[in-house]
């Protein structure tokens, strides 16, 4: 038996859902499949939390060769990972973060963009991880449409603040997800876009105790990689071994997120909150308010000579061939 | 002969100091910059429904200048972290000795900004080639390679005057620290 | 060689060098690049880290604090605020057999929550005690004991450049770090005036000082004018943190602003002063963060090396006691107190322990209260204690020796270690405010 020494990072904390599954699930499958045949054993280091890299610096530690095999967290990457922000910036479609998973997954293995981006930073892609089902909007007041939205504020994160583009002087208020609960009770917000399971970890019933069920849709937030020297090295078996688990441990943490985000949501429910599902008209009026973030995101593509458009039709059809009807087609009206 | 190095030397070394005392005022700005930009922000957030999108990006840069900008004039008068009760003791009694020990860690210091220049250029030339930012399209962005330019520059800098203080190692050193205590509030940089 | 080995082998090494006076920052990066470089036999990898740790470790938004709460400290202290809350808390105290002492501690304890800093602490009350004590015939050790001993309240009592260092190396919020000082804080200063109260009775030549004839109660208009501005303050920068309607950066640039509006209309100020303060602030930002940036570069080396696994797994298998880690621990920090300053050894020794005491389940938010107020004892020890020091500078009376500034201290020292003690004991103390 070879062993093979591989290091893995990740910025975020162990108990984080998606590393403590890397820890329970990915590596215990990838040890088993490779007992069966002995030829090759995985000597694990699992360097977590901060002690090689924070969460905004796996991509350049992978890169780098500080870690071998690492979980990425891309919303952090707009610039060198463009491709990646495909899910969010077509929102409204669908709230299954297995679907969601999945079509990303396979857009990023029959269009070489994804992939020549990860290479770029000497990594292989190996799985997509999709953690929340979808972002809601929690209030301390009742509301029911973006009219209510209009002239309040909004805290959020990232380029889901551009949803309330649209908005007539709906501010967004940038914020880490621990200040939240902070901002809402002081009343420095009216608003908050949170996934479920956010706002039962930090008890936002309390300070916002309506749910406007929107269902703006999953997103793709964490995609694994290899270092490419070290995957190059590989023995072909266990390449094969950790490709068979990636696409697992991507179905896997999909299926988990989709169970707490319900568990959360009756948890805010017993805690005090109140629902509100948000009409399909309501809905449509929203996604209609917005610029086509996701015509904008193709076209950047597009321009760097990248099949952009392809993809967005690619992906948009993958979601409603999995039955899903978007409130609003991002691909209507591209060339 | 000699006396042209020497010459050179302290010529060398003047222009190293003024662009450090240069580079510290900019950064000084900078730290002006900061307190204004998060008070805006503060302000048109809470009384105009206008919160400044980029805030955290610039407060990340103005950090990145401050620090860099201000760190070879840090190195200049001698306030970069450091116990010095073993040199204390060791000047009175051994003088060369304390001045070769001055000298080997003047070098080390010098060997690590060094190295720190070597790793950061090729991340200038890749940030500069591909136009890199950070920050959120649509709602803020800034570029990323002024600030590996800065701090490459500020390394360089940094190397340059250790490499001095190595040749021109004074023989006549005194506790930095207990002079600059002197009627200044806060002395010493490292523990505020 | 072992993870442990290369771990033990590197520690040695940078207290080696840093003793000999090599730059904390340039020891802890150098023999961090040596280590992955013979560790891995790859020099590459070695330029690698310092490229991600130089690029990033900068970058963090809440680094800003750092700036913040030093250019508002420097302000606060150049327009007199400490001298003011001093007067009013003496004219409390005087008639008190080592009154004035107390009421030096009490003024510290409010100062400390408009300065992250114990230098400015330690000069300004070293300026404005140590003469009112020596006038009332005080003993000159226990004049300066006293403002050695409360001026560590600076860096406890939030905001505090600790307790943000802290929050950084741990990952923790800083505005819950900040919380969890105040308790803290204010029981250290009442263990001081309890501890003066029993030297006043058992020692009292050791205090020393005549009883005040002549004293006045000041006015209440007085009063107010002089606290109000300190008042104010606080109130924007821990109301503000505590409330949530500020992050901890955004509350450091409000009470910039508002400290430096005070001095303005309090003519407290000239372009000169203000130009000083903003190159001080410069300085010290570049240097403590340049000192955070090469921590960084030590603590990935150790990960990178797997010490945080070897010594989970140690732990399992010793089953090293909780009681035992934290002699360990406390002893490390006395014994780096000698002669490193504070922020260098939360610096060193943080990394080292987290593994340690985070699969334990205890706070780590507890666990920087700790490691803030064990390593500031160090402030207070021979040979190299920072606010002894700076005392010293301020004081600037040759009746006074060095020696007779670190003498005064250790009572104070000794002090502060009971109370730590007593921290590690009952950790509700530290984090209870927190629920
Ligand atoms: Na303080
Ligand atoms: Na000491």
């Amino acid at each position: 038996t070879e062993t093979i020494k591989a290091v893995v990072i990740d910025g975020y904390p162990a108990k984080a859902m998606w590393v403590d599954e890397f820890s329970n699930f990915f590596i215990p499958q990838v040890n088993e499949r490779l007992a069966k045949t002995n030829n090759y054993k995985i000597d694990w280091q699992e360097s977590y939390g901060g002690t090689i890299v924070k969460p905004k610096g796996v991509l350049d530690g992978i890169k780098l060769g500080l870690g071998d095999i690492g979980i990425v967290t891309t919303v952090f990457h707009n610039s060198k990972l463009p491709s990646q922000s495909l899910a969010a910036v077509t929102p409204f479609v669908s709230v299954d973060a297995r679907v969601v998973a999945k079509a990303m997954d396979e857009i990023t293995k029959e269009f070489p963009t994804m992939e020549k981006e990860f290479s770029k930073q000497k990594q292989v892609y190996l799985a997509t991880g999709v953690v929340l089902n979808t972002y809601q909007i929690f209030s301390k007041e009742r509301i029911e449409s973006i009219k209510d939205l209009e002239g309040g504020k909004v805290a959020g994160a990232g380029i889901i603040l551009r949803y309330l583009d649209g908005i007539n002087n709906a501010a967004g208020v940038r914020g880490g997800l621990t200040d939240f609960y902070n901002m809402l009770s002081t009343g420095l917000v009216d608003h908050a876009m949170l996934w479920p399971e956010a706002a039962k970890t930090f008890k936002i019933a309390e300070v916002a105790p309506f749910m406007l069920k929107a269902d703006l849709g999953a997103v793709n937030s964490k995609t694994v990689t290899a270092n490419s020297r070290f995957w190059k090295k590989l023995p072909d078996e266990v390449k094969q071994v950790i490709q068979e688990v990636a696409v697992e441990y991507r179905d896997h943490i999909a299926e988990i997120a989709m169970d707490r985000a319900q568990e959360s949501l009756d948890a805010y429910i017993a805690a005090g909150g109140t629902v509100v599902t948000m009409s399909q008209e309501a809905r449509k009026e929203w996604a209609d308010s917005m610029p086509n973030l996701a015509a904008e995101w193709a076209a950047g593509l597009d321009k760097k000579g990248e099949p952009g458009t392809e993809m967005l039709r690619a992906y948009m059809g993958k979601l409603t061939a999995a039955g899903f009807t978007p409130a609003r087609d991002w691909a209507a009206g591209l060339k | 002969m000699s006396n042209i190095l020497v010459q050179g030397t302290n010529k060398l070394s003047r222009i190293a100091n003024v662009t450090a005392i240069i580079a510290n005022t900019v950064g000084t700005l900078m730290v002006l910059c900061l307190v204004i930009v998060v008070d805006y922000d503060v302000i048109a957030r809470g009384a105009f429904n206008k919160p400044f999108g980029g805030a955290v990006e610039v407060v990340q840069f103005t950090m990145v200048l401050i620090v860099f900008l201000q760190l070879p004039d840090v190195v200049r008068v001698n306030r970069l972290t450091r116990s010095d009760g073993f040199l204390a003791i060791m000047q009175p009694r051994f003088p060369n000795i304390a001045m070769w020990v001055r000298r080997f860690i003047d070098s080390v210091s010098a060997i690590l900004m060094t190295l720190i220049a070597i790793a950061i250029w090729p991340e200038f030339v890749e940030m500069f080639e591909t136009k890199d930012y950070f920050g959120v399209p649509g709602v803020f962005v800034a570029p990323w390679w002024p600030i590996k330019l800065v701090i490459f520059l500020s390394a360089s800098l940094c190397a340059l005057i250790f490499i001095l203080k190595v040749i021109l190692a004074a023989t006549n050193i005194k506790l930095i620290r207990m002079d600059e205590m002197k009627d200044k509030a806060v002395p010493s940089g490292e523990k505020i | 060689m072992s993870p442990i080995e290369i771990g033990v082998v590197s520690v040695i090494a940078i207290i080696v060098l840093v003793y000999l006076g090599l730059y904390i920052p340039v020891a802890l990066g150098v023999v961090s690049f040596v280590s992955i470089w013979l560790m891995r036999d790859d020099f590459e990898l070695s330029m690698n880290l310092l490229k991600i740790a130089v690029g990033d470790s900068v970058m963090e938004y809440t680094f800003a604090t750092v700036p913040l709460f030093t250019f508002m400290g420097l302000i606060v202290s150049k327009a007199g605020m400490g001298a003011d809350i001093y007067e009013v808390m003496n004219s409390g105290f005087k008639k008190v057999k080592g009154g004035i002492g107390m009421a030096t501690v009490g003024a510290n304890a409010v100062f400390a929550a408009v300065t992250g800093s114990s230098i400015a602490s330690a000069s300004v009350f070293a300026k404005v005690s140590v003469p009112e004590m020596l006038k009332y015939d005080y003993n000159p050790r226990f004049a300066v004991g006293v403002v050695a001993g409360s001026s560590v309240l600076g860096m406890i009592i939030p905001p505090s450049a600790m307790l943000i260092i802290y929050s950084f190396v741990a990952e923790q919020s800083v505005g819950e770090m900040f919380l969890a000082g105040v308790v803290p804080g204010v029981l250290l200063a009442i263990a001081y005036i309890a501890a003066i109260w029993l030297m006043g009775k058992f020692t009292p030549n050791y205090v020393g000082g005549k009883p005040a004839t002549e004293y006045e109660w000041m006015s209440f208009k007085e009063i107010f004018s002089k606290t109000a501005p300190l008042v104010t303050l606080i109130t924007v920068v821990l109301g503000g943190i505590y409330t949530g309607w500020m992050t901890p950066v955004e509350a450091g640039a409000a009470g910039a602003a508002v400290g430096l509006i005070i001095a303005i209309v309090r003519r407290k100020i000239n372009l000169k002063i203000f130009w000083e303060a903003l190159i001080e602030t410069g300085h010290i930002t570049a240097s403590i963060l340049f000192l955070i940036t090469a921590a960084s570069i030590y603590s990935r080396m150790l990960g990178l090396a797997g010490l945080p696994n070897e010594l989970a797994v140690i732990l399992e298998q010793n089953q090293m006691s909780f009681m035992m880690i934290m002699v360990i621990y406390v002893c490390l920090m006395l014994f780096l107190g000698t002669l490193l300053d504070t922020a260098s050894i939360i610096l060193i020794v943080v990394p080292l322990f987290l593994p340690l005491i985070e699969p334990m389940g205890l706070s780590l938010v507890w666990f920087g209260i700790i490691t803030v107020i064990g390593a500031e004892i160090g402030l207070l020890t021979p040979p190299l204690g920072i606010s002894c020091f700076v005392i010293k500078a301020s004081v600037d009376d040759d009746r006074i020796s060095l020696k007779d500034v670190f003498m005064g201290a250790l009572p104070f020292a000794f002090v502060m270690l009971i109370v730590l003690i007593l921290l590690i004991n009952y950790p509700v103390l530290s984090i209870g405010i927190l629920h």
